[in-house]
């Protein structure tokens, strides 16, 4: 039980800087990892909440296609965010 | 820099202060099941012919939702399309791609997708996954595939988006079929287990569940593919199209 809250916390936090960064970075290709790597955290908060099901296409959605859209999109557009 | 780390380093600690105090005042996760959940558990296996009660909520106890769901995923793509009528995605003349070292793990990369998506499908009726997740995952590839190789490498094999267009509404009106097949023996549309057998020599594919979980992975891994294709399309190409009309 404690484990699970443990790792909910840290998980979540974690996610926290993750899209801190991501909003914050210049560089949009970086922006993505970044975003990506908030998807993780919240697919290790899923499976910590025992639903293996949500998980799945969490990750297959947020991290694998959501993640390579948006390469193509940007690959459209400018690398560089510009204040 | 140093501020922001010790912000983060306050949320910490709060939240790591907060889950135990959340223990030490004695909150537990709920362990009895409530009366819905524990019909599920109990009656699954029996209504539906299926160890996971996921799968078979999704698509037999609420099955007429997830096949309206799919009816108004299908119809938003026929609006997508229309953008993009005309529009064909063309090789390069000179196929361009990433380095070689990126090429080989690719290689390797997508064998291991596509082998774990086909059991992610595959075994949507006994263990948690499904067609969605298993389309999803073996779309991922032609994602891949696309900007690594280039996209003269699914061209030539033949994988064109106009193919992709017709496997994804081949599967998606064997799917409408198999929903509506009970209909003529005078049952109830999305009928499972009254009308399809819960195992075939054997195997257990708990009726009906296991054909809608195949044709969805079906139709969601060619139309995200399509999708793939429909991106490498360059700007200019796909403006020309538009202004046509």
């Amino acid at each position: 039980m404690i484990v699970t809250l443990l790792l909910l916390a840290v998980a979540a936090l974690l996610s926290l800087v993750f899209v801190y960064l991501a909003v914050f970075e210049r560089d949009l290709m970086k922006a993505i990892v970044f975003s990506a790597g908030q998807s993780i955290c919240y697919s290790i908060m899923l499976h910590a909440m025992a639903a293996p099901d949500i998980t799945m296409t969490y990750v297959a959605v947020s991290v694998g296609l959501y993640s390579a859209l948006l390469v193509f999109v940007v690959s459209k557009t400018e690398r560089y965010e510009e204040v | 820099m140093r501020t922001s780390l010790v912000v983060l380093l306050a949320l910490l600690g709060a939240a790591l202060a907060a889950s135990g105090a959340l223990v030490a005042l004695g909150l537990k996760a709920p362990l009895a099941l409530r009366e819905l959940g524990l019909y599920y558990v109990l009656n699954t296996i029996r209504d539906c012919a299926s160890p996971e009660a996921v799968a078979a909520i999704v698509w037999d106890y609420r099955g007429l939702d997830t096949i309206y769901e799919t009816a108004v995923l299908y119809f938003a793509l026929v609006g997508g399309l229309a953008i993009f009528r005309a529009a064909k995605a063309q090789g390069f003349k000179k196929p361009v791609g990433l380095t070689e070292l990126s090429k080989t793990s690719t290689r390797l990369i997508s064998l291991l997708i596509a082998a774990v998506s086909v059991c992610i499908a595959l075994h949507g009726h006994l263990t948690p996954g499904g067609g969605f997740p298993g389309g999803s995952a073996l779309a991922v590839v032609a994602m891949l595939a696309v900007p690594i190789y280039s996209v003269n490498s699914m061209l030539e094999r033949g994988i064109t988006s106009t193919k992709l267009i017709a496997v994804r509404g081949a599967a998606l009106t064997a799917l409408g079929l198999v929903a509506l097949l009970p209909v003529i023996r005078g049952l109830e549309i999305v009928t499972n287990q009254r009308f399809y057998p819960g195992a075939v020599l054997g195997f257990t594919i708990s009726g009906s569940i296991s054909m809608y979980n195949f044709f969805e992975f079906m139709a969601v891994a060619s139309g995200f593919a399509a999708l793939a294709l429909y991106l490498s399309i360059p700007e200019e190409a796909f403006r020309e199209v538009v202004e046509r009309g």
